[in-house]
């Protein structure tokens, strides 16, 4: 084939636009147990979340740092200024946030995309929630959405938020985990009722600004019985030459016979290290249904893990991953059978070009206790050149007789034949390739609102550039 | 005795799975080393043992081993396939003795290396097995058949390394696991950059049968190379429920059809042999008789 | 004659869908009956459900066999009792033989020892019938078998297994001319030499040439919209379903 073509590199330069910092706000960099203490403060944390900060703090400086994955040598977390707080306090009518940061988020497309189809926004802004708001008929069924600090001193839900708070994902999980349960700051909490069924979806709006920044957000969603939600969840950050450090924690809990489904396209700078851990607990009969895009970051480690406890629980991962140049996108799942008849379901792409890597990692393990249970995991990965790479390290680990596991990954190019096929009902090559990449990211994009579908195009630029250089 | 680690995943994930190596004390019985230069050998491995295997240019070499050791042993074996070359080698292990196995085969153009490794209840089995595709266009074939029980413990780690321009690797393994046994299958297929053309697949089909039984399996793709084909399945747990379907409707009762499933497993590595007799053998081994009768 | 297949208002479903509404069908001992009807009208859905497929449940209605009620046996009971079903779509099993797998089956449903030189006498006589070379005895179940040859291992199976009823479900589709004639040669042997019950789906008068047919039954939409004699399959061949299944 003479004619070279591309699939272009996700279009960033929406997202790279910033507004002066003023330093003053910073609090200081590295971590030391002043820093820690004085966020607590700040925050004006009850006791058990100052000793939790404290605990976490003690358990980060004792732990080691992951010995697989890709590398994060450079990432100096002490240089990662932990704590920006905006002048800012909390708002509810969107004129009321500053003008600099309204004009981010409305470069975004955020307040428009609430006006037309969301049920409510949740918008942070570096380390605090700036604006949030929820349609009123929603609030009116009992449904509770708000920043978590503010669920925290709110004494309807003080003791919900102790009792589940890095409970699913304790400080001693992992190095990044004990630094986000010492720094955490902002975030969302969700409490839907029992039966309360969420027809339209819940957004939050994550944003990194400040240089060199880390952000630290927590998610906390609670779902009684027989109750509904889609949160949709999105990040980004504009570009910065220092590296940026997104360690957030998202605890869901699914209740009885409810469901919920989480959505995230994320969308860091090529300079931001995620460090995201993500984890649902599902109860009987309930479901939870992750769907994934990673596209941004300059490393990334994001397994969502699904704990299905109760019987017949189940759990369904849907993800798509984009890695181009420069990028070490580390992205999989995680899937624990706790319980009888619970399944499992997971279905992944992933894509490589211009020098990316892409590994897909998993995990699925099924207990004794776990008799009937299914799993099936499908991944595919693309190669789109060979300076690129695609690595898949799946795991099972199986210890029950009573189970049906079945896996199976593909690996390869755009074939030959089907580009042929297609230019044989008269597309050109550039677009039977467009085609067939945008086929290959059906999985994700169809479980996703249309307007998230839409970005996610955007995202990844599927329009084909023919011929370049 | 110091302890070593075996078996490493040529990437390690998540170390709570307990995938990432294996740890055992160090053997330090002696080796004795032997030079497979017959086209035809057969060998009763009762200690540990180093064999090396060349096939020159044009050469056909098969090798046959039942690895029986008496006490702890260490079976290392060299395969060196030359141009255009082939080599089949079947180890069949039957002991119940700690045996520490490692392979390491180097393919050059065109060469072929079959390989059949068979676990019959082993207790407690380790293998590595290290096979570099380097020259163009070479073939590697690795059948892998295990049958464990009571509470034997099975490790493997295979590597097919793809080096050279339209290489190819086919992995299968099939077993069957009762009673408490344990068994981590790990099998990588590493295409280079450079290995144009290059295919690999890999399988694992396990079916579990004992109450208390701990598979784990972890297939690695790992590519830097465009030009390949890669996939790889597994399937682990009870027999297909259309399987079971199609032999009910044909009177078989439940028992009958595990039963069947269960040497069915083991026949589909076991039929790769060529010899007769070696089939046999192995058959006579499980109690099965003569399948085919 | 006696009955020897009473099904009643049987309704069945795969997944909480239903797919057969309340179907009757009667087959004395020794008769022919085609079952005819457009894709995805239910034709093997009933067969399926007569050989007791767990992917489908019975939600109402039953299935008398020999006077036995067997709605709710086991496919492994009714294959014991003498019903047979000739998969559209038969399943590979790797790593059992033909032979081995027939021998197992055959002794399970005569409930009697087979010597091995008996056994493979008849499996010889019959894979010479059915036209399948006797290397075949030895490679793995349906591994690798054409679709052709699939069908007519199927047929060996029934000769071998001689059941009192044969469910034919497409057994004569996707073949070519000779294969068809070979197929319904074992089927004539089949009935000749045991007197055997048949259900015969299909799309074709061709497997039906050497054959009496009692009577043909159209199912549409999971019922039976329409009863007839022979001669109604050559009417829906020639004029096609549509008068029949409008009649609803």
């Amino acid at each position: 084939m003479g004619e070279k073509t591309y699939v272009a590199d996700i279009d960033r330069s929406r997202y790279d636009f910033r507004f002066d910092e003023d330093e003053s706000s910073f609090l200081g960099s590295g971590l030391t147990e002043e820093i820690v203490r004085e966020i607590s403060q700040e925050k004006g944390d009850p006791e058990w979340m100052r000793d939790l900060r404290l605990h976490s703090l003690d358990i980060y400086n004792k732990i080691k740092m992951v010995n697989w994955g890709p590398s994060i040598d450079e990432l100096d977390v002490d240089r990662i200024i932990t704590y920006i707080r905006q002048k800012s306090r909390m708002n509810t009518d969107w004129n009321d946030v500053p003008e600099d940061i309204k004009k981010t988020f409305e470069n975004l497309g955020i307040p428009q995309a609430e006006r037309e189809s969301l049920a409510g926004v949740g918008a942070q802004y570096d380390s605090e929630l700036v604006y949030h708001n929820v349609r009123k008929e929603v609030a009116q069924s009992g449904v509770v959405y708000t920043d978590l600090e503010s669920a925290m001193h709110d004494e309807r839900y003080a003791e919900m938020i102790r009792s589940h708070f890095m409970k699913l994902v304790p400080p001693t999980d992992h190095k990044f985990a004990a630094l986000h349960g010492a720094v955490w700051s902002g975030g969302s909490f969700v409490y839907v009722p029992k039966g309360v069924r969420l027809e339209i979806p819940l957004q939050s709006y994550f944003r990194l600004n400040a240089k060199g920044a880390g952000q630290f957000e927590h998610t906390l969603i609670i779902l009684e019985e027989d109750s509904y939600l889609h949160f949709i969840e999105g990040c980004s950050a504009p570009k910065y030459y220092e590296a940026g450090l997104h360690a957030g924690c998202v605890e869901l809990y699914v209740g009885k016979n409810a469901t919920l489904r989480y959505s995230t396209i994320e969308n860091w700078s090529k300079n931001m290290y995620n460090l995201n851990t993500k984890r649902a607990l599902v109860s009987q009969g309930g479901k939870i249904e992750w769907v994934s895009g990673s596209f941004g970051s300059h490393v990334s480690y994001l397994y969502p893990m699904s704990i299905l406890n109760g019987e017949g629980a189940r759990a369904e991962f849907t993800g798509i991953t984009f890695a181009g140049e420069g990028q070490n996108l580390d992205t999989g799942a995680k899937m624990v059978h706790n319980a009888p008849n619970t399944s499992s379901y997971m279905n992944t792409k992933s894509i490589s070009k211009s020098g990316g890597i892409s590994t897909f990692r998993s995990a699925v393990v099924v207990k004794p206790e776990a008799h009937g249970s299914k799993s099936s995991v499908s991944c595919e990965s693309l190669m789109l050149d060979s300076i690129s790479r695609s690595d898949t390290v799946p795991a099972m680990d199986i210890r029950t007789k009573f189970a049906d596991i079945g896996h199976e990954a593909k690996i390869g190019r755009i074939s030959d034949e089907s580009v042929f096929y297609l230019m044989s009902r008269g597309m050109s090559e550039q677009e039977a390739k467009a085609m067939i990449v945008r086929g290959f990211a059906d999985n994700v994009s169809k479980e996703l609102p249309l307007e998230y579908a839409m970005e996610m195009n955007n995202l990844i630029g599927l329009e084909m550039h023919g011929s370049i250089g | 005795m110091s302890m070593i680690k075996l078996n490493k995943l040529p990437v390690p994930t998540f170390s709570w799975l307990g995938v990432n190596d294996t740890q055992r004390e160090a053997d330090a019985s002696d080796i004795k080393t032997v030079t497979l230069d017959e086209e035809k050998s057969e060998s009763e491995v009762l200690q540990s043992t180093a064999f090396e295997i060349t096939a020159r240019s044009g050469e056909i070499k098969r090798a046959v081993m039942f690895i029986d050791p008496t006490d702890k042993a260490s079976i290392r074996t060299t395969v060196k396939a030359e141009n255009s070359s082939a080599v089949t080698l079947v180890q069949v292990f039957e002991g119940k003795a700690q045996t520490m196995a490692k392979l390491d085969a180097k393919l050059s153009d065109d060469a072929r290396f079959e390989l059949i490794q068979i676990f019959l209840e082993p207790g407690d089995a380790l293998s590595d097995i290290n096979t570099t595709l380097g020259g163009r266009k070479s073939v590697f074939t690795a059948n892998i058949g295990y049958l464990l029980g009571g509470s034997d413990k099975l490790d493997i780690n295979l590597l097919a390394d793809h080096l050279g321009r339209k290489t190819n690797s086919q992995i299968a393994a099939k077993g069957v696991m009762n009673g408490s046994s344990e068994k981590i299958f790990k099998g990588t297929i590493d295409f280079a950059k450079g290995c144009c053309g290059a295919v690999g697949a890999e399988n694992e089909d396990v079916l579990l049968m004992g109450e208390k039984v701990k598979n784990k399996t972890v297939p690695l793709i790992l590519c830097a190379e465009e030009d390949v084909q890669g996939s790889h399945g597994a399937s682990i747990g009870r027999v297909d429920e259309q399987h079971i379907f199609y032999m009910q409707s044909r009177g078989l009762p439940d028992e009958k059809i595990v039963q069947l499933m269960a040497f069915s497993k083991i026949a589909q590595i076991v039929d790769t042999i060529s010899d007769e007799q070696i089939r046999q053998r192995i058959y006579n081994k499980i109690g099965r008789g003569n399948k085919n009768e | 004659m006696s009955q020897l297949l009473t099904i009643t208002d049987l309704c069945v479903s795969a997944e909480d869908k239903p797919l057969l509404h309340g179907v009757s069908l009667g087959m004395e001992k020794g008769s022919t009956h085609v079952l005819m009807g457009h894709n995805g009208a239910g034709k093997s859905t009933l067969g399926l459900a007569i050989m007791g497929s767990p992917e489908y449940t019975v939600t109402d209605g039953k299935i008398l066999f020999d006077g036995a009620d067997i709605t709710n046996e086991s496919a492994y009971e009714r294959a014991k009792r003498g019903i047979f079903l000739s998969f559209q779509n038969p399943v590979e099993i790797p790593g059992i033989t033909l032979s081995e797998f027939l021998r197992n089956s055959l002794e399970q449903i005569s409930g009697k020892h087979m010597k091995l030189w008996d056994f493979k006498k008849k499996l010889k006589a019959a894979m010479e019938l059915v036209d399948m070379d006797s290397s075949y005895a030895q490679r793995d179940l349906n591994v690798g078998f054409s679709g052709g040859e699939k069908k007519k291992a199927e047929i060996l199976q029934l000769l071998i297994l001689e059941p009192k009823l044969a469910i034919l479900d497409e057994t004569d589709s996707g073949l070519d001319v000779d294969a068809v004639k070979t197929v319904s040669k074992g089927i004539n042997e089949y009935k000749n030499r045991t007197g055997g019950t048949l259900l015969i789906i299909t799309h074709n008068t061709k497997i039906l040439e050497s054959l009496t047919v009692d009577k043909t039954h159209i199912l549409s939409g999971g019922k039976i919209v329409c009863d007839g004699p022979a001669e109604l399959v050559d009417d829906v061949i020639k004029n096609g379903f549509d008068k029949y299944t409008d009649k609803e």
